[in-house]
């Protein structure tokens, strides 16, 4: 059973961006390491390991490998070669550069995916409306995150009404783009209509709200959660900074 | 007609209308129509598909006519305001505000919710929020109409994983939320098994009682006549009071019983011990389900909202795949599923009928035939989706029957069905039993069930 973080949305992604951001200016391995490690570790004590591990490997696997044949085997640079097959080389240089890009991408996946398996979306959308952007947002947000699947069940109602009638049962790669193509047209029409159809009763109820709006649910806060947010975003904005002078006045000592 | 409305009480909505017609539309859809709803009251209006009652209720419901696009001559009275239509004048109305006195719950309950809240109770205070209304004063008055209308059970759950019958109910607690003094229910009881229609019922009755008054949008007066406060016919346009020989008339049913069907006849269908579930399902949907149809029989299913019978007929449709247990089919068949808009994807009736059939096959020679059959030629170059409820439900049906099978399967055929429909589609499955062919269907029409079917099998 996943455990449910009792944080305000935007602590949890004011921090991710800070870790995010001050790891990727630092571009130290041991660092991307010990985050990636605290993200294994927060996400086994929430009862989400598996699903970031899958999550993750699905989305890094791919980039890793890109990154390896750019950067480790067809790499031009001078440095040494550990091994080489006619043009193709491994440098040493070529596989620094692919570990260590590969490792800042996986702290902005694995960081990511962690916020949004730690976030309830439901919060997210509160904490948006009780905020002062544009109530549009947190309905933007909702819809997307609440009626994709929704889109994603008619979809499959339409491929059973087609599937009925003998159409689009083709295999392979070639009856999946024929799947696709007689399913997208209903799937637009069909969802216009439902937003057409809500919209209406949306403006009933009053939504978008003109003046004030309230929420009936509430999102946990604290001035303790206040402060880490702010001190968040001036390490998101100012941590890099630091490190990038840092670094240029050890280069010229 | 029992309009026996207090003398002195004062209509809470007045409707004085000489036309209304839509954008681009050649002549108006209503005219003459005088209206006048009283605290309290009950008003019923029935009429055929495609009669014009949606359009009335979206008038009564200031959702109608668009600002700048409809013509509406008349008056509308509301909350003691008179408002004046006319050709050259269409004043702006405020939705929202209009929502305040009259609410509207279309057919489809589901579109009325937002579909962005998780829980019942955020639904419900979904338009207190955008009112603005403070945290403490929503919980109240949520605890206070979920008490009245006995949703309490209902408030922690996801408004997206509720029974048609729950939803309807909480759709209708959302609607009664901003306490209107007018509620329009557009057929508020269509396919609702009778337990949830029941329930219904029951929330109808109590928010009467509270002074709300209700307009009920039905093709027909049955379910309504004995406690309606008046009654009104909906015909090409116009409304008219019915009298109390048409109640009568209306109330009567003189359906046929069916025919009795030869023991020895072919088996068509045959279920031995079949357990149906859908994948990653904690339960199966269907267990030891056993069932032999023969040729010329029509079989009924029954069952409460959820117990299985949508998913038996898509498995024996060749749609899922049972668990465990024999399934065999003997000969063509054909489905028609419940939601008519799931079925539909081309853009005129026509090319919707032919969808899927070879230019060469001989099919294509049916169209026609099915067409007139079911009373949709004058249909055939429109748009699906501009067509009538009935005559879409209709649309779906031509789809299944330009293939000729031998066994029909049907899923809550009469839903959406006005009475010239439901004759056509009683006509359709006489002429399949006629020329050796069986009939699955579901349904909580319990008339049409005795009506049509040979045997009933309950599911639980």
């Amino acid at each position: 059973m996943p455990r449910t973080i009792h944080l305000h949305p935007f602590t949890i992604l004011a921090v991710a961006v800070a870790v995010v951001s001050t790891t990727t200016a630092a571009s130290q391995w041991w660092l991307s390491c010990a985050v990636l490690g605290l993200c294994l570790l927060i996400s086994g004590w929430a009862g989400q390991l598996k699903k970031l591990s899958v999550l993750s490997g699905a989305m890094l696997l791919p980039t890793l490998l890109s990154l390896l044949l750019i950067h480790g085997l067809v790499s031009r640079d001078n440095s040494p070669a550990i091994a080489q097959w006619g043009p193709v080389r491994v440098t040493v240089h070529g596989l620094e550069v692919a570990l260590s890009l590969g490792l800042r991408t996986a702290v902005l996946v694995v960081v990511g995916l962690l916020c949004g398996l730690l976030i309830d979306k439901h919060q997210l959308v509160a904490a948006i409306d009780l905020s002062p952007v544009p109530p549009q947002l947190g309905y933007l947000l909702a819809a997307t995150h609440f009626l994709l699947p929704q889109m994603g069940e008619k979809q499959r109602r339409i491929g059973e009404a087609q599937t009925l009638r003998r159409v689009g049962t083709g295999k392979g790669v070639t009856g999946w783009f024929q799947r696709v193509r007689l399913r997208a047209v209903p799937l637009v029409l069909a969802s216009m209509q439902d937003a057409q159809d809500r919209a209406v009763h949306l403006s009933a109820r009053g939504f978008p709200a003109i003046g004030t709006r309230t929420r009936l649910r509430t999102v946990p806060d604290s001035s303790a959660q206040r402060a880490i947010r702010w001190i968040a975003i001036v390490v998101a904005v100012l941590g890099p900074v630091l490190i990038l002078v840092l670094a240029q006045l050890g280069s010229k000592s | 007609m029992q309009q026996e409305l207090p003398a002195l009480t004062a209509a809470v909505l007045g409707l004085s209308l000489r036309s209304f017609t839509y954008l681009d539309g050649q002549a108006p859809v209503l005219h003459n129509v005088e209206i006048e709803v009283f605290p309290g009251s009950l008003t019923v209006i029935s009429g055929q598909s495609g009669s014009g009652k949606s359009t009335l209720g979206a008038i009564l419901a200031g959702l109608l006519p668009r600002h700048g696009m409809d013509e509406l001559v008349g008056t509308i009275s509301v909350a003691e305001t008179q408002i004046e239509f006319s050709k050259s004048v269409t004043p702006r109305v405020d939705v929202s505000q209009w929502a305040k006195h009259t609410g509207l719950l279309p057919q489809d309950a589901g579109h009325y919710l937002s579909g962005i809240r998780g829980t019942v109770a955020e639904e419900l205070a979904f338009s207190l929020e955008n009112a603005g209304v403070p945290r403490e004063q929503m919980c109240q008055r949520v605890q206070e109409l979920a008490h009245k209308l006995h949703l309490e059970h209902l408030l922690e759950r996801n408004p997206q994983q509720l029974s048609g019958g729950q939803e309807r109910l909480v759709a209708l607690a959302a609607l009664a939320m901003s306490e209107p003094d007018v509620l329009v229910l557009d057929e508020p009881l269509a396919g609702l098994d009778q337990q949830a229609s029941a329930v219904v019922s029951t929330m109808i009755t109590t928010l009467r009682a509270q002074g709300t008054a209700l307009v009920v949008l039905s093709d027909s007066i049955r379910a309504w006549a004995h406690e309606a406060d008046s009654l009104w016919s909906l015909e090409q346009g116009m409304l008219k009071a019915l009298s109390s020989d048409e109640q009568e008339q209306q109330n009567r049913t003189t359906r046929e019983t069916p025919r009795s069907v030869p023991e020895d006849s072919r088996v068509l269908l045959s279920l031995n011990s079949v357990k149906l579930a859908y994948p990653g399902a904690s339960h199966p949907a269907v267990q030891d389900l056993d069932l032999e149809v023969r040729a010329g029989q029509c079989i009924g299913l029954a069952g409460a909202n959820g117990s299985g019978k949508t998913t038996l007929l898509k498995a024996i449709a060749g749609l899922l795949t049972p668990v465990a247990g024999r399934l065999e089919s003997f000969g063509e068949s054909g489905l028609l599923l419940q939601n008519s808009s799931d079925q539909l994807f081309e853009r005129t009736v026509l090319r919707e009928v032919t969808f899927g059939i070879p230019k060469r096959s001989p099919l294509q020679q049916r169209v026609p035939e099915v067409l007139a059959q079911l009373g949709l030629e004058a249909y055939a170059q429109t748009h699906p989706y501009e067509l009538p409820a009935s005559a879409r439900r209709l649309v779906a049906l031509a789809t299944v029957l330009v293939r000729d099978p031998e066994i029909l399967f049907l899923d809550e055929p009469t839903e959406a069905l006005d009475e010239a429909g439901e004759a056509i589609l009683q006509e359709v499955i006489r002429s399949v039993l006629e020329r050796g062919g069986a009939v699955v269907l579901s349904t909580h029409d319990a008339e049409f069930m005795k009506s049509t079917a040979h045997r009933v099998l309950t599911l639980s």
